[in-house]
């Protein structure tokens, strides 16, 4: 088992704010280039549980599925992003899992707080992610990322920015 | 700046009677505060409005806790089995005793002064009750019944008025239709517990309403999507444009405000590219053939190829659309909390059951694909009808064409506004009688 180095964290955690800029930016193209071939983009929904055969999720796309979102955020038509929310959201208690090792990469555990301005209103989303992380080529990548949203259980306004 | 979107200021009385005719209605009905509270008196306070499935709360001592306009209210499963519907308020003084939205309980307690309530309402202890001379009768100072309670195929309605229509003779023709949902199993049975779509905005309940002229052009990113991927999402279930008029599709109006945006004569032309798309999936053969058993070829062929999409809206506050039984919830005139669960088929495949629910992720839900753009829009509508200079909501489409059908429903063609006018006139109805 590989002990983890500030210099694995460092590069994890910038990798996590190069996405969240992204996101923040609604650079729907270049986050969707963050990606590996097979993914899974998940936002559980009424709890933390993922049971993909008893319950829906928000968000349980695979990679044909998140294609298909960001194409259509895309068009003129996606009126619930036009004009696009405002978005700026912090990363914080990055923790790299037992399993990450550099070469490959894996598990690691982050909070955020998102502020997001629309129809004349901020609005906080928060919670923890979870991503898996791969090594391409050199490159991170992201194989999977869940959003545990604090407030999954309530009522919820639009959602339809990358979270 | 800052928009509005209700009004609560005007000097002037609302007068219900002049403010809704057949062709158009005042844009006061949904803006106004005071109106608000007469629907959660008139309408809210006296229909039969939906708690719950029975699938919901499946043993004994399961619960949910919801709202029948204002009335904080528990579905409770007894011991004797038989779901009732309390009035979530202690009999002392007034705590709920009920504080989460799901779970199984042996007993209601109050943590105030420490009463407790069996799962069916009465009364089963009292702290130091010596200081009562006459004791609490356990049923008299038990949790309040709502007055009315019955279900149709499971779904529970309660009405918190004892007198008025029985439940079967409210929904009327409407009945049929939420068959059709339930019969979507081959064995007759849902389970409403895949999991919840919550969402708000800030508009009227009543814009959530069944249209058929919207989805070309508000949802013209998900038609796109479907020419795209016609097996992806919900365009498997859409095949053929269903949302012009020259389709087969149609709005429908039953009376009593429930209304439908009519798929099955549309949808059935299409069996043999449903059934073909059925068939990719595990268990899609078997359910094919499972339905004709016991449904007989020419209800299954409708069944099957409607896939238990009823597209029903009954009055005030039940949706059955696509996969889910959706509640709407009004906050006030200017706000909307809409849940939508999302049902189980009995007796169908786990892949069947799953692609439902991708289906369900797809389209509805705070980030689906469909869902936002109505908030949106319903938010852009709740913002404009406060400028009352000219103030008359026109819902006329259609209204020269529109015929009486052989079972009594008003129909018209999908993109006319046979249901709007449905709506409208019940609503109407109820409002006028103080």
């Amino acid at each position: 088992m590989h002990t983890s180095t500030w210099s694995d964290l460092r590069e994890v955690e910038l990798f996590l704010f190069y996405e969240a800029e992204l996101a923040d930016r609604s650079a729907y193209t270049d986050w969707f280039g963050l990606w590996t071939q097979e993914l899974l983009y998940c936002v559980p929904c009424n709890s933390d549980e993922i049971a993909p055969s008893r319950k829906i999720a928000i968000i349980y796309d695979d990679r044909p599925k998140l294609e298909e979102r960001l194409y259509r955020l895309g068009t003129k038509f996606a009126h619930s992003q036009r004009p696009k929310s405002l978005l700026s959201r912090s990363i914080t208690n990055i923790v790299l899992g037992e399993d990450y090792h550099p070469a490959t990469g894996g598990s690691v555990t982050s909070r955020f707080v998102l502020a997001e301005v629309r129809n004349e209103e901020q609005r906080f989303w928060a919670g923890r992610s979870q991503h898996v992380l791969a090594r391409e080529n050199g490159r991170l990548l992201m194989k999977e990322k869940i959003v545990y949203l604090l407030a999954n259980d309530l009522p919820l306004s639009n959602m339809t920015f990358i979270i | 700046m800052h928009s509005y979107n209700t009004i609560s200021w005007h000097q002037s009385t609302p007068e219900i009677e002049g403010m809704v005719t057949p062709s158009r209605v005042h844009s006061r009905v949904y803006t106004d505060e005071r109106i608000f509270q007469l629907e959660i008196e008139r309408i809210f306070g006296r229909a039969w409005v939906y708690v719950g499935h029975h699938s919901e709360v499946p043993n004994p001592g399961d619960f949910k806790t919801r709202v029948i306009g204002r009335t904080p209210v528990i579905m409770v499963r007894g011991k004797d089995r038989v779901v009732r519907v309390l009035v979530n308020r202690c009999r002392h003084r007034g705590a709920q005793v009920c504080e989460t939205e799901s779970g199984n309980t042996k007993v209601f307690r109050c943590w105030y002064h420490g009463w407790i309530y069996n799962i069916d309402g009465s009364l089963a202890e009292v702290t130091s009750p010596a200081a009562y001379e006459t004791p609490l009768d356990p049923q008299d100072m038990g949790l309040s019944a709502v007055p009315r309670v019955d279900h149709y195929r499971g779904f529970v309605f309660g009405s918190l008025t004892s007198t008025g229509e029985d439940l079967v003779t409210h929904l009327g023709g409407a009945a049929p239709m939420i068959d059709l949902l339930c019969d979507a199993s081959p064995t007759g049975q849902i389970f409403v517990d895949g999991g919840s779509h919550k969402t708000v905005f800030n508009a009227n309940w009543k814009l959530v309403g069944m249209d058929g002229y919207h989805p070309n052009v508000l949802h013209a990113s998900v038609v796109a999507a479907w020419s795209r991927n016609p097996d992806g999402g919900l365009g498997s279930t859409h095949r053929e444009s269903p949302f012009v008029d020259e389709a087969a599709t149609r709005t429908r109006d039953f009376g009593h405000g429930h209304v439908m945006l009519d798929f099955r004569d549309h949808r059935i032309k299409h069996y043999d590219s449903l059934t073909a798309y059925l068939r990719k999936i595990a268990g899609g053969e078997q359910y094919i053939a499972n339905m004709h058993a016991k449904y007989g070829e020419s209800r299954a062929r409708l069944l099957i190829s409607l896939a238990g999409d009823a597209h029903l809206g009954t009055f005030p506050n039940m949706q059955l659309i696509h996969n889910q039984v959706r509640i709407i919830t009004p906050i006030s005139a200017g706000k909307t909390e809409v849940m939508m669960t999302a049902v189980r088929l009995d007796g169908v495949s786990d892949a069947l059951n799953t692609e439902r629910f991708r289906q369900q992720e797809s389209f509805y839900g705070p980030s689906g694909a469909g869902s936002p753009d109505d908030a949106e829009i319903f938010e852009r509508v709740q913002r404009g009808l406060v400028a009352e200079v000219n103030p008359w909501v026109e819902i006329s489409r259609g209204m020269g064409r529109q015929k009486v059908d052989v079972d009594g429903s008003i129909v018209g063609l999908i993109t006319d506004e046979v249901t709007q006018r449905g709506i409208m006139r019940y609503w109407k109805q109820l409002m006028t009688v103080a």
